[in-house]
């Protein structure tokens, strides 16, 4: 299954409250492929992923897909085609899994419809790529950190969208649920063909899981291009204004940073 | 009573029966208890879904207070009296106050959290009510005519009074089944409702007006009748879990329920005369508000 829609952005102006935080970016989202925005603190890479899946709306600029403005298509089908999860979402107290994976199928439901087989089928096969099938009846409220981040995604892929957006989806885990989360993330783009944009902090983590990456600073686009063409010492130099040295990932042979402090430098 | 009795009490217009006079004030009370209530269950839990807050309730938003304010004022400066002027006034007063408490619930750095909404509510509903009885006191005719209305009775229901509130009680409640997927979605946070194709400004917009306005035409009617939208919902989220597809229909015969039990109970207790059910739901409900107050986990900062 592969996808066929084209997302892009046109000289997106966009901020808060008239505090513009992203100057004009123009970025191509490569289709099936996993993307992710890098980025210092405070650079925009969360408003421009926001922005890209009609969170935010621009102050000037517009998103395209399949050379529609997404402002212009009706939200519910809209919402067939990108789906969204925010960096902290919200559950009602008390709510199972199932059911706040079942809440996914709500573009694909009409006031008439109900549920059909495929919104059962949807949530089932959402549940089994996370996981999560056994923890179904459970309450959100009692799961663990990485546990309730897997309940979220399951949430999102039982939408079944083409596009995924996902804002730091491992911000808060422990290091193992990190990476767990990210091999799922790659799971769904393997067997689906899921487009995935996310925004991650770890930049090594970016660099091995990437297929594409986008890299902002202070609201341009610095770079973009597959890791190991972009990830550079320069490069994190002028994001980040961090020496480093970049290396070869042993594990991955994806380049990875090491970074260089004013302390225990030896060569 | 006999059967005889019962016929003539529901379809003869006079009827010299004791039991059949019985009847026929009976019935439309308690079909107007179990519409008021009903109302008031569906509007509690809208306003409970919108604010994302569970501890709004018409009456504790001061919603209501703000419904009477009008209406009183409408009874002492411009010589109003029927149920179909009162309806409007009521209606007016409580988008008003849901309005201002909202704004004042929303300022400050952290933004709107249920606990600020509800001091918001509790606040506003204090001044309102010190300005109705300053508006009151001095006017004897305006207190009589205010007296029963003020703590909240279906006592004074007929059918021409439910003929009224009908339109307002069936729209409303229709409305709120429409809504009720979407404010599913709206429950998960703005951003995740955007996500999911809900237009998040319209259908809060929407849904505050209908939960208030179904509120303000009960207020109306049958006086600021307090907590019942708080125990209908509480009641049905512990029975069947937070989905608002189930939620707002149980909360409405829950409501419906309460409501009509508490008239029942007030004319039991103040027999020969009676309590007004106004006084009933909040003796039940004020400790139930305690109680989900205590549980709260404060989700701000």
């Amino acid at each position: 299954m592969k996808s066929t829609h084209k997302l892009q952005t046109e000289q997106i102006v966009a901020g808060y409250d008239s505090k513009k935080i992203l100057h004009g970016i123009d970025v191509v989202i490569p289709n099936n492929q996993i993307n992710v925005i890098i980025g210092p603190n405070a650079c925009g890479k969360s408003t421009l992923l926001k922005t890209m899946a009609r969170l935010i709306k621009p102050i000037t600029g517009d998103v395209i897909l399949d050379g529609k403005s997404i402002h212009k298509i009706p939200p519910k089908k809209l919402a067939r085609v990108l789906g969204v999860l925010p960096q902290s979402p919200i559950a009602p107290e008390g709510i199972s899994v199932a059911d706040l994976v079942g809440r996914g199928r709500f573009p694909h439901q009409s006031l008439l419809s109900g549920w059909s087989e495929k919104d059962y089928q949807a949530v089932e096969e959402a549940m089994d790529m996370m996981g999560i099938t056994e923890l179904a009846n459970r309450q959100l409220d009692e799961l663990s950190g990485g546990q309730r981040q897997r309940v979220w995604i399951a949430m999102a892929l039982a939408q079944q969208t083409d596009i995924l957006f996902l804002d730091e989806p491992t911000t808060f885990l422990d290091i193992t649920y990190q990476v767990e989360i990210l091999d799922l993330l790659t799971d769904l783009n393997r067997k689906y063909g899921t487009t995935i944009v996310m925004v991650l902090h770890d930049i090594n983590l970016a660099a091995r899981y990437a297929d594409y990456i986008f890299a902002l600073r202070k609201g341009e686009l610095i770079a973009e291009g597959r890791p190991s063409e972009i990830i550079t010492d320069e490069l994190i130099k002028e994001i980040f204004e961090l020496d480093c040295t970049v290396i070869e990932d042993p594990v991955s042979k994806s380049p990875m940073i090491v970074p260089r402090g004013r302390f225990h430098v030896f060569s | 009573m006999t059967l005889d009795d019962l016929m003539a009490g529901l379809f003869l217009s006079s009827s010299d029966s004791y039991a059949a006079a019985v009847v026929s004030e009976r019935v439309p009370r308690t079909v107007f208890s179990l519409l008021c209530g009903g109302a008031l269950g569906v509007s509690g839990a809208l306003m409970q879904a919108v604010t994302r807050n569970p501890l709004a309730d018409p009456s504790i938003l001061g919603v209501n207070t703000g419904a009477s304010l009008f209406v009183v004022i409408g009874i002492a400066f411009f010589n109003i009296s029927t149920a179909g002027q009162y309806i409007w006034l009521s209606i007016v007063g409580a988008i008003i106050t849901a309005i201002i408490v909202y704004g004042i619930g929303s300022m400050g750095r952290t933004g709107n959290t249920p606990l600020k909404l509800v001091l918001a509510g509790a606040a506003t509903s204090a001044i309102l009510s010190s300005l109705i009885s300053a508006i009151m006191l001095p006017r004897s005719f305006v207190m009589d005519q205010f007296r029963f209305w003020q703590v909240g009775s279906v006592g004074a229901a007929n059918w021409d009074f439910i003929a009224i509130f009908l339109p307002f009680l069936v729209s409303g409640i229709l409305l709120a089944f429409i809504m009720a997927p979407s404010l599913n979605a709206l429950l998960l946070g703005d951003e995740i409702a955007t996500g999911q194709g809900v237009r998040t400004g319209l259908l809060t917009l929407v849904s505050a007006f209908t939960g208030v306005i179904l509120c303000g035409a009960v207020t109306a009617l049958a006086g600021p009748i307090g907590f019942i939208g708080l125990l209908a919902t509480h009641l049905m989220r512990l029975i069947f879990g937070p989905d608002l597809r189930l939620i707002i229909p149980m909360s409405a015969i829950s409501g419906a329920s309460i409501l009509t039990i508490a008239d029942v109970l007030g004319r039991l207790i103040g027999s020969p005369g009676e309590v007004e059910a106004g006084i009933i739901t909040a003796f039940i409900g004020a400790p139930v508000l305690i109680l989900l107050a205590t549980k709260l986990k404060v989700r701000s900062l």
